[in-house]
């Protein structure tokens, strides 16, 4: 066996650097992943006259080592041959960290059947490491007995860290990606538009966003004009946090949109969450607006207290009465408290990453908390949720998720503007901010019916008939002095002609109801306004 | 939300969202399902109902068209008090379907005209 002796012998110092010099090209870096695996597989293959050489990367979740990538063992990677971990030669380099020889497979302890198939006979096998963890192993064979040596051991150990360093950066750049769709899925695209109340949002994935958190906000308006704010933390990282996120998200818009009050609906989730044994306990602040008795109504599953501020410039922590994290026992009870929340109040509400400190007691980081919100509420530049996250945050790295979101409900002044979306269910909405509006404007309660009513009637006609299916934009102006009430309904379409039986009766309704309809088609659209008289009106 | 009650032979509907555009078609539906049990009034009680615009008034003359054609009957009532009744003169509702003020006054107008 004249081969075996030429191995043995072939630790040559200029050999050696050429090897080396193999595997290091950097024009390797060019490559794309899987070109670069089967490269560097083919050269560490040759530099070490070896007949094998093969990629497995370990499967955390499962514990298992998969083959990834293989020359002259191309059926591993076909076959996806899965070691477990501790198990065999590969897997036992993956639990230890270490490297491994084996010089005579035939006498060795292989889980691998295609190893003894492909009549190996001896191998050489390192861990790849990325940041001290073990990834995956990489290992040559040698049909030909031979006995590996130290050399060949730190050859093959510097080709795996290449290696690992193109498999992070590969699993880097897939992993933002992911966690961008996700994030751009699972929290809320746009905030409700509802006059009167002005929302900000800020989520902040922790380590530079790679890794996809389980925070979440969400804003979910009720058919009655009730508003519903959630924040909430799935404990936990990665993929199954994010995905207990959205089926929490999801459920708890369910019980909402079913009519279940919050504690309820929180009772309910609870226990859905333990049933379904997600092993995963979360913390949620639900808040409800009633936009008509000025009152919110507080459900908290071990989440921090939310910060209200008051008109008067208060800081307020607002403690309902705690219930226990959700996913750990079921008919867990959960109590609302419900407190004032006036016009000109914020209330902000936000998850732990954005007050944990190491070095501060929990009290430290709310009282800092309550602080920054007074300040947000003195100035007017950005967002309110941007500065509160700008005094609190700022540029630092943070090892946990923030997500916060800052409800703002704006005194209405001596004139209304609302854009709408052009789709029937912000009828309702519009009905009641108007009324509201009106209310407060010092107008008589029959005239607001009155008003309202031909506002809805003209806002729905042109949503029905201006837009269509379509996307598109309603605008209502209103305006109230001594003599008079007038509201304009502006859209960017052309109302169709009034059917006879059905939208005509609107235009007969909004005559009835006001005492001048003005209709201006033009170019750019239909707008409609209604007038009107404070005095006399019937 | 809709709640139902029967009362003789007549089925009463209490609706007590406001009833537009967005919710109308809904509405006949559930009502017109409502009506395949026995009775065969149905009294729309729409006491609870603090709006109603165009398309609701026009759901309401659909659906005593509807159920006239499957010889049942579509009473409506609202309440004196009712701001819903200025909308039911501007547009003249009770020339399409029988409006009465209160409940007992639809059981006894439906039941002499049944």
């Amino acid at each position: 066996m004249s081969q075996e002796v030429e191995v043995q012998g072939s630790a040559s110092p200029g050999s050696r650097l050429e090897r080396l010099q193999s595997v290091a090209d950097s024009s390797l870096g060019y490559l794309s992943l899987e070109d670069m695996l089967g490269e560097l597989l083919d050269r560490i293959r040759g530099a070490l006259e070896a007949d094998t050489a093969a990629l497995l990367l370990l499967d955390e979740d499962r514990g298992v080592l998969v083959a990834r990538a293989a020359r002259g063992l191309e059926e591993e990677v076909r076959q996806g041959v899965q070691i477990p971990l501790a198990r065999g030669f590969a897997g036992r380099i993956a639990a230890e960290g270490q490297p491994r020889i084996i010089d005579d497979l035939s006498t060795a302890d292989v889980v691998n059947p295609i190893l003894r198939q492909r009549g190996i006979r001896s191998m050489v096998g390192v861990p790849v490491h990325v940041e001290g963890r073990v990834i995956g192993v990489m290992h040559v064979g040698s049909l030909q007995r031979r006995d590996f040596v130290e050399e060949d051991v730190t050859l093959l150990q510097f080709a795996a860290d290449r290696i690992a360093l193109a498999i992070d950066n590969a699993r880097l750049s897939e992993q933002r990606a992911v966690t961008e769709v996700m994030q751009r899925t699972l929290l809320p695209d746009a905030l409700p538009v509802i006059p009167g109340l002005r929302f900000s949002a800020k989520y902040l994935p922790a380590g530079a966003g790679i890794r996809m958190g389980g925070d979440w906000y969400d804003v979910y308006p009720l058919a009655d004009g009730r508003v519903t704010c959630v924040v909430g933390d799935v404990v936990g990282r990665g993929a199954l946090a994010a995905s207990v996120m959205a089926e929490i998200r999801a459920a708890l818009r369910a019980y909402l949109h079913e009519g279940h009050e919050p504690a309820q609906a929180m009772e309910l989730l609870n226990n859905l969450l333990v049933a379904m044994g997600r092993e995963r306990c979360a913390t949620v602040a639900m808040m409800q607006l009633d936009l008509e008795t000025s009152e919110m109504l507080a459900v908290s599953a071990g989440h921090p207290p939310a910060v209200l501020v008051t008109p008067d410039g208060q800081a307020h922590l607002v403690e309902p009465r705690h219930g226990l994290l959700l996913g750990i026992k079921k008919d867990v009870r959960f109590y609302s408290h419900r407190f004032r929340f006036p016009v000109g109040s914020v209330l902000l509400l936000y998850t732990d990453g954005l007050i944990e400190r190491r070095d501060e007691s929990l009290d430290e980081g709310l009282e800092r908390l309550a602080g920054a919100a007074l300040d947000a509420a003195r100035r007017d530049e950005d967002s309110f949720a941007d500065r509160v996250y700008r005094a609190l945050v700022g540029q630092a790295a943070t090892d946990d998720d923030i997500a916060l979101l800052a409800i703002e409900w704006l005194p209405l002044g001596p004139s209304l503007e609302m854009t709408l979306e052009a789709k029937p269910t912000v009828l309702a909405g519009l009905r009641r901010t108007l009324g509201r509006w009106l209310g407060g404007r010092g107008v008589d309660e029959d005239s607001t019916f009155d008003i309202t009513l031909a506002t809805s009637e003209a806002a729905g006609n042109s949503i029905e008939h201006a837009y269509g299916a379509r996307e598109g934009r309603v605008s209502v102006n209103a305006e109230v002095d001594e003599a008079e009430i007038r509201v304009t309904v502006a859209d960017h379409g052309r109302w169709r002609d009034p059917r006879p039986s059905g939208r005509g009766r609107g235009l007969m309704m909004m005559r009835g109801l006001v005492d001048s309809v003005e209709v201006d088609r033009g170019s750019g659209g239909t707008s409609v306004t209604l007038t009107k008289r404070r005095t006399g009106g019937r | 939300m809709t709640s139902f009650d029967v009362v003789d032979d007549a089925l009463i509907a209490r609706p007590s969202d406001d009833i537009d555009t967005a919710n109308a078609a809904a509405l006949e539906e559930e009502l017109a399902a409502s009506l395949q049990r026995e009775p065969d009034h149905l009294i729309l009680d729409l006491g609870d109902v603090r709006f109603i615009d165009s398309a609701g008034i026009g759901m309401l003359i659909r659906l005593g068209e509807r159920l006239r054609q499957r010889r049942s009957r579509l009473v409506v009532v609202i309440p004196q008090s009712s701001p819903l009744v200025r909308i039911a003169e501007i547009v003249d509702l009770p020339a399409a379907v029988p409006v009465y003020p209160t409940v007992a006054d639809a059981v006894a107008g439906s039941a002499s005209q049944g």
